[in-house]
Parts: structure tokens; sequence; C-alpha cells
């Protein structure tokens, strides 16, 4: 299919072909360092909006339970 | 270590808070008059500046830049201090971005109602308003970036790309779409025209659902999702890859608004591919977000903003499990131009935006006045209302769209079709559109109760302007040891860069081919600029918002070939700035209405459509048969077309009027004939000139069939340079 999308755009097949072959790369870079992150590192970053550094909701906050 | 003490800024969250209440209630009134126009066309009181063409673009825009514009600027500003522990960037820059996007929402409410428009949808704001735009925008943007600069936070939470990733994405949408000339200080034409036009708008459209109604209020999922439940995000790994195939692939969707258009065939079939692929990570992100709630869902039970919350990512889920089911080019067959689009925006706007709005307000107003919320019963009221709304608004549109959309396609037995008569499918619809009504007022119902219930909780409380925080200074210098993707995320102008890189790859392999190819746009020869009176008309058309219920692009299907006449090409349409090809049909296909009837049909349909299509829901047009012409821009008009590409000869300003006034007399001697007496300076005569030129060139060299058909303009041929 790849193929005849490109072929109909008459001329400009390189230009396309660049731009798929960029658009994969990039994509698989960032699956890969997705992957290759520390089981630490994510455990952080999923909690990281329990935490805002607020003093009077850590006094306060607790007080009307949500 | 050394710990800093700092402010969070209530104000402007509070501030952003109020407006989006405000405008959510307006923006749906808005619409639901325009429900309600469309079973009762005199429910406009016959004033001009609310009939269905004007207030729809009215409604789309309040619910989109004023609602969740204001909505979502509210969750940014609160999240992103928390998030980046520190106060915003700048407070005057905060105060800029409230008041300079609410003045632009303002302009929007007066400017839309007087029929300025560019007609092109959720970019019907005119010239000097998209200036404004561009220069509120540049102010968030340098506020948001700001702040993350300023941050006491190393890492850049998920919620921050998508923020990111919506600053500079709206941005370059909204500046290549906008490009225009000038025609005075309240008209512009689009640089482009037709299909280029055409491809241009709904790279832009489809953008601006994904990169205004969607990646923004993912961050704000991501946030406030978990703060709200108090558990961690399921999974952070699954968070990112949403992000980066999200930003990814939605860029290269928009042409799956022009399916079985005159766009070439290749960018049709880019839309679709990358349309089915936008499942996957749409549906990673909604079980991300539904998963953070394992194990809280007794919690669910009892915190409505909880509850909120699940029917939105579910919406979510569901819309993005619809849209690219609409992209394959069987189903958009059926679905183009019907109800069916509308049931499926609405299933985003109210159940994803609206409710993940209703959501944070919850969430936020106990916070910001330090109290309860006022009655969680009445919240509960408004939960179950807004979602009995949802379904008697989504059910009947959907019932109607493939009522409709089956009824244009029916052939007889002997090949005929089985309701040539267009009207014959719209009256069917009728009690859905009633329906629907009521669907609506049961969500607003909802939404005012939800007013009043945030409005008696800041009553009970006491405002804080500020909250207190405290957090460790971040260490600026670089640790050689950090890996790759921390490295990358702790860089926030590496991120934005990689970012708008994604976002313009797609967009460029969309766009450019079809400016430099000719073949895209094969060229017709017997293709001629308007004239100027048919200038005049198709602006009066596009200040009318016709193109609100009309298409002008007839597909190449029998069925629609039989009822309207040839397919459009592309190259009937290079003298188009902009395209009116528009996107739903509640009346039917314009584009070859040329010639179909005599002048003074058109006057008196104008004048009251049930006079020529008994039952017709179309508005009444009076004021086109009373106001005057207004010739003067004529030449400002013609020299704009100019500069964007139309040939007028050099100098044609000059004779333009002549030929104006020698194309008005021929149409009233027409309509003369037809028993109509009208006089030559009226708008209507304008009109006429248009509808009856529409489509008609290709025709160009065989005789009018009728003897009472308007002759073919003269003055076009003048224009041969
Ligand atoms: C609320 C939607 C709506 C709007 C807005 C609207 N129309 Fe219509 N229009 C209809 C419907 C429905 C019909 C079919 C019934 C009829 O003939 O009135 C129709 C029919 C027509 C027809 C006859 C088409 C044919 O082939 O018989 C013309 C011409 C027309 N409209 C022009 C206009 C123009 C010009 C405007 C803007 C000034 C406009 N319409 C605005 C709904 C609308």
């Amino acid at each position: 299919m790849i193929q005849n999308v490109l072929k109909e755009t008459g001329g400009i097949g390189l230009f396309g072909i660049i731009s798929i072959c960029l658009f994969f790369t990039v994509f698989t870079g960032a699956l890969i360092w997705t992957f290759l992150q520390k089981k630490s590192f994510l455990t952080t970053m999923e909690s990281l909006p329990l935490s805002d550094g607020e003093i009077t909701s850590e006094l306060k906050g607790e007080a009307h339970h949500e | 270590m050394n710990i800093e003490t700092f402010k969070y800024d209530n104000r402007v969250v509070r501030a952003f808070a109020i407006a989006t209440s405000i405008w959510a209630v307006v923006g749906m009134l808005a619409g639901l008059l325009a429900a309600v126009e469309l079973f009762l066309p005199g429910a406009n009181l016959n004033l001009q500046y609310i009939t269905f063409g004007r207030l729809r673009p009215l409604h789309t825009n309040a619910v989109i830049f004023a609602f969740v514009g204001n909505g979502m600027f509210m969750g940014i500003y609160y999240s992103l201090q928390r998030l980046c522990k520190a106060r915003m960037f700048n407070d005057t820059l905060s105060w800029i971005n409230f008041w300079g996007w609410n003045a632009i929402i303002v302009a929007a409410a007066i400017s839309l109602p007087l029929g300025l428009t560019t007609s092109k949808e959720y970019a019907e704001l005119e010239w000097p308003i998209d200036i404004a735009i561009a220069l509120v925008w540049v102010v968030f943007c340098i506020n948001l970036f700001g702040t993350i600069w300023k941050r006491r936070e190393k890492h850049l939470y998920v919620a921050i790309w998508f923020y990111i990733a919506t600053a500079i994405t709206v941005a370059i949408l909204h500046i290549v779409n906008s490009l225009e000339v000038p025609a005075g200080a309240f008209k512009s034409y689009s640089i482009y025209a037709g299909v280029q036009d055409a491809l241009v708008q709904w790279w832009y459209g489809h953008n601006a659902v994904a990169f205004f109604l969607t990646t923004p209020y993912l961050g704000l999922m991501y946030y406030f999702l978990p703060k709200a439940s108090g558990r961690p995000v399921f999974s952070y790994r699954l968070s990112i890859i949403h992000f980066w195939a999200l930003i990814f692939i939605y860029i290269w969707a928009g042409p799956h608004h022009l399916l079985y258009t005159a766009l070439p065939d290749w960018a049709q079939s880019l839309g679709m591919a990358f349309s089915i692929m936008l499942v996957a990570p749409s549906w990673g992100g909604m079980l991300n977000g539904l998963l953070t709630l394992r194990g809280a869902w007794d919690k669910v039970r009892q915190e409505p903003m909880l509850k909120f919350m699940v029917v939105a990512v579910t919406a979510y889920g569901m819309a993005t499990l619809e849209g690219p089911m609409l992209s394959i080019k069987s189903v958009n067959s059926l679905s183009h131009y019907t109800d069916w689009t509308i049931a499926h925006v609405h299933t985003g706007a109210l159940g994803w935006n609206g409710f993940l709005t209703f959501s944070m307000l919850y969430w936020l107003f106990p916070r910001l006045y330090r109290t309860d919320l006022y009655s969680v019963k009445l919240a509960n009221w408004h939960f179950w209302l807004g979602l009995l709304g949802m379904m008697f608004y989504v059910v009947p549109m959907y019932w109607s769209g493939i009522t409709q959309g089956l009824m244009w396609k029916q052939f007889t037995p002997d090949g005929f079709l089985q309701y040539p008569n267009f009207l014959e499918t719209v009256l069917q619809l009728i009690p859905m559109y009633r329906l629907r009504a009521v669907g609506g007022s049961l969500y607003i119902l909802g939404v005012l109760i939800g007013c009043y219930n945030l409005y008696k909780t800041a009553r009970q409380g006491r405002f804080e302007p500020d909250t207190e925080a405290q957090a460790p200074a971040l260490e600026r210098s670089g640790h050689g040891a950090e890996s790759g993707h921390r490295w990358l995320e702790s860089k926030a102008g590496l991120l934005s860069v990689l970012a708008t890189v994604a976002v313009l790859i797609g967009g460029a392999v969309e766009i450019i081919p079809m400016f430099v190819i000719q073949g895209n746009v094969p060229t017709i020869s017997s293709v001629k600029p308007y004239s100027p009176l048919e200038v005049l008309g198709r602006d009066l058309y596009i200040r009318e918002g016709c193109v609100g219920c009309h298409s002008q692009m007839i597909r190449p299907f029998r069925s629609e070939t039989e009822r309207y006449g040839e397919y459009s090409k592309a190259g009937e349409f290079v003298y188009d700035h902009p395209f009116l090809w528009g996107s739903k049909r509640t009346g039917p296909d314009l584009h070859r209405i040329g010639g179909k009837y005599p002048d003074a049909w058109h006057y008196n349909h104008m004048d009251d459509p049930r006079l020529t299509s008994p039952g017709s829901i179309m508005p009444r047009y009076p004021w086109l048969l009373t106001q005057k012409l207004e010739t003067n821009s004529l030449p400002a008009r013609i020299a704009a077309l100019r500069k964007v590409g139309v040939p007028y000869p050099a100098g044609y300003e000059a004779r333009a009027q002549k030929d104006l006034e020698k194309q008005a007399a021929t149409i009233v001697q027409n309509l003369k004939a037809g028993m109509v007496k009208a006089e030559s300076n009226r708008e209507i005569i304008a009109l006429i000139a248009y509808l009856q030129r529409l489509g008609t060139d290709i025709k160009a060299g065989q005789a009018p069939k009728t003897a009472d058909l308007a002759p073919l303009p003269q003055t076009t041929v003048s224009l041969n340079p």
C-alpha cells in the first residue's frame, strides 16, 4: 500500500520515504528509551503528582477527606 | 540541602475557573438555541444576528475556545506550578493571558453574530482577532516555558510534556491556517484556494481537536486523576508511549475529513491509514487512566469528582474508537455530511471535555476556598443529568445520521433515487432534532446546578490567594551519569524541539506536495474568476454562514451525481478563497445549483424558504431583500483577491463597479420576468448572481437549457487579461 501511496504523489517519492523513515526511527527511539528506564525512576515519576510541597495542604488537607 | 519556601498563585486559577463556568453556560445555551432552530426555523425571531448560520460558529467557538480554553488554562496553571514546585514564571503574564484570552472571546461573541467570519471551521475569527490570538498564545508559551525553566523539580512529569506539545503545535496550526490577505479591517481572503485551502484547513481542524481538545486534557487527566484518587499513575512507561505515539500519529490524520472529495487519493489514503493507527495510543491512554483507579473504586462511588473523571475517560475511549472507524472510507461514505459526525463530536465535547472540566472544578473549588464541597447530593444530580443529557443527545443523532445517510443512497429497483427530494430526508429527522434539544437541555440543567453548587462552596469557604509550599532548590549542575531518557526528559528545550519536529514532519508530508506538484490540481481552462457581483455574493454567503448547512462538494457516487449532477473536480475551485466545501448537509449540496432554478425562485426562497419548499427548516433571510449591497469595499476586495492569486487584470478595480451594475441589471430583468420587482442595489441580487454561477463553469460553451435561466454573466469574459 505504501508503494501505491507514494507512487501517486508524483515525483516526491523520495521525500515521502525519507519522512516515513524519520518518523519510524524517532518513534522507535522513543520506545527503546522508555523500556530502558529503571524501575525506581518510573515509580518516582508515577507518584510525582501526589507530592506538591504544599505546607497547608499537608497540614489541613487531610482534614476534609475526599 | 537548601529548602526554599514559595507560594503558588491561586488567583489566576480561580479567574480561569469562574470564566470556564460562565462560558460553559453561554456556549451551551447558544448550542441549544441552534438546536431549536433546526426544528423551529422561526426561533431566531427573524433576527439576522442569531440565524443558524451565524449562531453555529458562535456555539463552536464558545465551547472550544471559551469553555474548554479557560478550563485548560485553569488546569494547567494549577498543575504546572505544583508539578514544577514553582510559582508561575510571571504574574503579569498570567493576567495578560487571562484578560487577553477572554477579551478575544468577547470579540468573537460580538463579531460572529455580525457575520464577520472567514468561514473556516474553528478558525472563523477575522484577521485582527487572529493576530491577538497569536500574541496571547505567545504570552502563554513564555509563561509556560519560564515556569519550567525556574522549576524545583528536576524531572518533567508527563503532563508537562502534553502541555508543551499543546503550546507549540497550536501556535504552528493557528499561524499556518490563518494566513490571509486583508481587504479592509474586518475582511480577509485565505491565501490558499480550493483543494489546498481545504487540506490546510482540515490539517488545522483535525489537529485543533487533537492539540486543543485532547493533548492538554490528557495532561490534566494524568495530573488530576492520580491526585484525586490518591494513587500513582498505573504505568508511567505507558504514558510516555501514549504521548509520543499520539503526537506523531495525530498530525497525519487530517485528510480523513476530506475522504471522497476532490483531494488527491494519496492524501486520502495517508489520512485513513494514520487515523486507524490512532486507536492504539488512544486506548492505551484510556486504559492507563482507568487502571490508575484500580483498588480505588469504592472512592469512585463516594466522590462525585471521580465519577465525572471516569465517564470523561470512558468517553475519550469511545470517541477515539469511533473516530478511526469514521475514517474508514466505506463508513465515511455513509456518515459524512450527516448527524453522525455531530454525535461523534458531542461524545467528545460533552463527555470528555465537559465532564473532565467539571471534575476539575469540583476538585479545585473546595481546595481554593479551604472548605468542603457545598453539596455532594447536588453534584450527583449534576452527574446523572449530564449523563442522561448525553444519552438523549447522542443516540438521536446516531439515529438521524444513519437514517439520512441511507435515504440519500436508496435507489428504487428501476434505478431511480428513492427520495429524489432532499427535503423528504430532512423531514424524517425532525423528531430526532426535538429529542436532541431535550438532551441538551438536561445537560445544561446539570451545568446550572453545578455552577450553583460551586458558588455556594465558594461562599461558605475563605479564598486562599496563595498557597505556601516548600521544596529544595534544584541543583543545576549536570550529572554525567544520567541515563538517556531521563536526560531527555529533564531537558525541556530538547523535548520541545523533538515534539516540534514530530509535528512538522506530519504536516509537511501532507501539505507540501499539494503546493509543489501541479498535477495534484489539474486546471480546467473554462474555470474563470468570479465577477465583481459574484464576489460580493460569495462574501454574503460567507457572512450568513450558509456553509454551516450546505456543502459544495459532490462526491463521485452515483447517488450523488444523480441528485446533484457532475461530481466536483479539484480544478473547479482554483479561485475559491476560501474553499466552501462545508462538512454538513442539513440542506442539499449547492455546487451545481447554478442554472437549476430561475432567479425569481431564489428570490422567493431566500425571502421565505417555506414558500417554495413547504416544511423546509432553512431560515428566512428577509434582510437580504432590503439591505443595500455595500460596494465601497469592492476595489479593496478585488485587490486582495489579486494578491492571493486570482488573475484579475491590472487596474480592473476601476471597471469592476460598472461590470457589477451591468450584471445586476440583467438579474433585475430576469426577476421581472419571474413577476418579482426588485431594486438592483440590494444584497439579494449579489447572492443570486453567485448562486447562479456555482458549478456552471465546466458547462461553459453549452447553451443554457431553459430560456428563463440567468444568462452566464458577460463580465467573466472581460476578466481575461
Ligand atoms: C439551517 C440550515 C440552513 C441554512 C443556514 C441555509 N440553508 Fe439553504 N437549505 C436548507 C434546507 C433544509 C434546504 C432544503 C429545503 C429547501 O429547499 O428549502 C435548503 C435549500 C436551499 C437551496 C435550494 C437547493 C436545491 O437544490 O433545491 C438553496 C439555493 C439554498 N438553500 C441556499 C441557501 C443560502 C444561500 C443560504 C445562506 C444565506 C442557506 N441556504 C442557508 C437549510 C439551510
